[in-house]
């Protein structure tokens, strides 16, 4: 029942990020999806009793709900940029865009696999959804830390396949993955920084001047 | 794991040996030479750069020549080819030198390309690399794959060897590199390329039928033709030599071309002679190209300039220069008693017992190959006086001609030895033509060829013989007294530099003759005070690229069109590029969902 709850929550944050038309909302959204998440893995952890799981919880609550967000909070105040997204796709089209996603991720997972037990089953699905949803907010966001973001709802969406699937990657993977993000968003973070300094802005409709 | 082949193995067949003398023959006093070329052109870090690119340009052509396996072969070839590409463009302030490099490594990596598949297909049937597990696999191959395998060869070597029309890349690299890299590569690098006709298609893929002959003598006889027309009309010195270098490829395939037509013929003593002709004339094109390629940059370091048309009277300032040129183009010419006549006249004589022994319309193709040969010697000679008396002959027409001195001996030294080794074969000929006769019976192993060798030879020496005895005569017979006096100049008293017999008149009839094919246009350019004055009149001449304008410039269009079309799906914009993904895995997903 809980973990329905939590999973539910996932999929939630992740339309709220799609609706979402700020920066602040953004960032909060990613938050409070990794914090779902984190609750998740804390529960699988504490079925196991293992102690790798329980690592990789306070890891992923270290790095993802702590670390990244702060982080990009900071990135985002330090450069003033405004709080607007640059949305391309208007919050309701938005919307319909993500639930039609979900619905056909719904349907995939449900013919391709058939996996015993409800919590798999929504598990894979959600996780689908998430992954697609932030395809959708890299393509469909201008400012560059929006794409970060979606970048980062995406790993979500594939942390949540690997660890209810499989019961979660090798423990090294995981960790590699941790590291992996972390020097991702604070590499991409100066990025931002440097091409606002450059350019005055982060809208990366307008970075299209290096093509061939 | 097993490897596929022997990669240490190396060949010491004849074959190598001969190509390997070569190598040397010419790359040992290009390097000599390259001391004195070097100094005070580049600077010390420049120097070590261009040394140690030298040592592994040359390491890398032995290598090519040495291994016994085709893999080897390849990864040498394509090591040649780059360290070839960065002596190139060693004068990479220049846009030009970038220009011709680029030329250059695209055509070479054309012709690896075409080589890698050859190499593949017959790997396919050998599941080894090495020469001999090769030759096994050919001899089952089926004659349409043969075929296939010959035509991607032959499109691979020719453009390394610049047979037209994949000659494009030879008059931009070769002018382009520093003259002793210029030499090392017109003497002896296109010359690899015969190496690897020679090794892949004689001795390993074995000669299938009779047209491969046919289309080697067709491509060489253009090529002679095409690139002495060229030459004749160039003016720039070293792209006149880099196109002679086309035609005396040109000279060298024929000689290989009717080796193969004869040993299809069943006429295996005329075979061998005419791959004789083609081996000796490679080693003497080596030496005299050698030779010419180092008086060229002779002349770049005295003047500055390599446009003959503003050299002129260097006879005077370069005497030893200006006697190793001579050689050179006496050899180039085919005249006795230098190296050049005896390969030619080899050449011609196999031509001609070759139409002697066949009949029907192989009779009429081979005696109009000879008629042709014969032409391209003929325009070899007016090209070299051009390019001799032009550029030493008169008074200079321009300061820079006027104040060039002597070079150094280290320039001077090696000049002077190839101009003797030039000497040396068209002389010790019948010795030479010995070793040689070695060489091309460990290709293509004909029994009893002796005999039409040694008495075509006869007829060289006594030609050498006459020629040398009336030369003789002349010098000592000439008359010993000497009266300096102007040119009569119909009352005029104003002649100078400016009204000198200059390349582009000199070459002006040929130009008219071979009008149909070099298509000239002139510009002309007038400055008038009035219409009785005229103050300045400019006339340009210009000959039509027939290749590049209508081959090669149509076919970069179209990559370039097809490159535009394919641009468009690049927006540049992160968002579209992430949208291609997402469309991918949307599509998939709806895919996946039919089943």
């Amino acid at each position: 029942m809980a973990v329905g709850l939590i999973l539910f929550g996932i999929l939630v944050m992740a339309f709220a990020m799609v609706a979402a038309k700020r920066l602040s909302a953004l960032i909060f959204g990613f938050r409070a999806q990794s914090f779902f998440l984190f609750m998740l893995t804390f529960i699988l952890a504490w079925r196991e009793n293992s102690t790798q799981l329980y690592i990789v919880t306070t890891m992923l609550f270290a790095v993802k709900v702590v670390l990244v967000p702060n982080f990009l909070q900071k990135v985002a105040r330090r450069i003033k940029a405004d709080e607007d997204l640059g949305l391309s796709v208007n919050p309701t089209v938005s919307m319909s865009a993500a639930v039609l996603l979900s619905y056909m991720a719904y349907l995939f997972t449900g013919k391709i696999v058939s996996i015993p037990g409800e919590f798999e089953n929504s598990a894979l699905f959600i996780s689908l959804s998430a992954t697609m949803i932030g395809t959708f907010l890299m393509i469909t966001r201008m400012k560059a830390l929006a794409q970060i973001l979606g970048l980062l709802v995406m790993e979500n969406g594939i942390f949540l396949a690997a660890a209810s699937v499989s019961g979660g990657m090798p423990f090294i993977v995981e960790i590699a993955i941790f590291f992996d993000i972390l020097l991702v968003v604070i590499i991409l973070g100066i990025f931002v920084f440097k091409i606002n300094r450059l350019f005055t802005h982060i809208d990366v409709d307008k970075l299209t001047e290096l093509k061939g | 794991m097993q490897l596929a082949g022997n990669f240490g193995d190396l060949s010491g067949d004849y074959l190598s040996l001969f190509f390997l003398f070569t190598i040397l023959l010419i790359s040992v006093p290009a390097a000599v030479y390259s001391t004195g070329y070097m100094m005070g052109e580049y600077g010390g870090k420049k120097k070590a750069v261009l040394w140690a690119l030298l040592a592994a340009f040359v390491s890398s052509m032995a290598l090519v020549v040495l291994t016994a396996n085709a893999f080897v072969f390849l990864v040498a070839w394509e090591l040649m080819s780059l360290l070839s590409y960065f002596l190139v463009v060693s004068d990479f302030k220049h846009e030009k030198s970038v220009k011709a490099g680029t030329i250059y490594i695209v055509m070479t990596h054309i012709g690896t390309a075409f080589m890698t598949a050859a190499f593949l297909v017959m790997f396919r049937y050998s599941g080894s690399f090495d020469f001999s597990a090769l030759k096994e696999a050919c001899s089952t191959m089926p004659p349409e794959i043969k075929n296939i395998v010959f035509l991607m060869l032959l499109a691979g070597f020719g453009t390394k060897a610049g047979l037209v029309p994949l000659h494009i890349w030879l008059p931009y690299a070769h002018p382009q590199a520093p003259s002793h890299i210029s030499s090392i590569m017109s003497a002896v690098m296109i010359k690899t390329a015969v190496y690897g006709m020679l090794r892949f298609v004689f001795m390993i893929l074995g000669i299938g039928a009779i047209w491969w002959g046919n289309l080697v003598l067709v491509l060489a006889l253009v090529s002679c033709l095409a690139g002495i027309m060229y030459a004749l009309t160039e003016n720039d010195l070293k792209r006149l030599l880099a196109y002679s270098s086309v035609e005396n490829i040109g000279i060298i395939m024929l000689g290989v071309g009717a080796s193969m037509v004869f040993m299809k013929m069943g006429l295996p003593a005329v075979s061998l002679l005419a791959l004789c002709a083609g081996l000796f004339h490679l080693i003497n094109h080596a030496v005299f190209k050698g030779l010419l390629f180092l008086c060229a940059g002779s002349i770049y370091k005295a003047t500055g300039t390599r446009n003959i048309e503003h050299l002129g009277g260097l006879i005077k300032k370069m005497p030893v220069t200006a006697a190793a040129f001579l050689a050179g183009s006496i050899a180039i010419s085919g005249l006795p008693p230098f190296n050049g006549f005896v390969s030619e006249w080899l050449t011609l004589q196999a031509l001609f017992t070759g139409a002697v022994n066949t009949g029907g319309s192989y009779k009429i193709f081979l005696c109009v190959c000879a008629a042709l040969l014969a032409l391209t010697g003929g325009l070899a000679a007016a090209c070299f006086v051009k390019a001799f008396g032009v550029t030493f002959l008169a008074v200079p027409r321009s300061r820079a001609a006027e104040r060039a001195g002597e070079v150094p001996l280290s320039m001077k030294a090696p000049m002077v030895f190839l101009a003797a080794a030039a000497v040396l074969l068209g002389v010790g000929a019948p010795s030479a033509i010995r070793c040689i006769s070695a060489v091309a019976d460990s290709v293509i192993a004909a029994p009893a060829g002796g005999i039409t060798l040694s008495a075509s030879l006869n007829t060289v020496i006594i030609a050498s013989a006459i020629f040398t005895a009336s030369a003789a005569a002349f010098y000592f017979m000439r008359p010993r007294r000497t009266t300096e006096c102007n040119t009569w100049d119909c009352g005029y008293y104003k002649l100078g530099a400016r009204t000198e017999y200059s390349a582009t008149a000199f070459s002006k009839p040929l130009r008219i003759a071979f009008g149909f094919f070099l298509l000239p246009y002139s510009k002309t350019e007038k400055i008038r005070d009035s219409f009785y004055h005229v103050r300045s009149f400019k006339y340009e001449v210009f000959t039509t690229p027939v290749f590049r304008d209508y081959v090669y410039e149509p076919a970069v269009k179209l990559v370039f069109m097809a490159a535009r079309q394919v641009k468009k799906i690049q927006p540049g914009s992160i968002h579209v590029y992430v949208a291609y993904i997402f469309a991918t895995i949307v599509l998939l997903v709806i895919f996946m969902g039919r089943f």
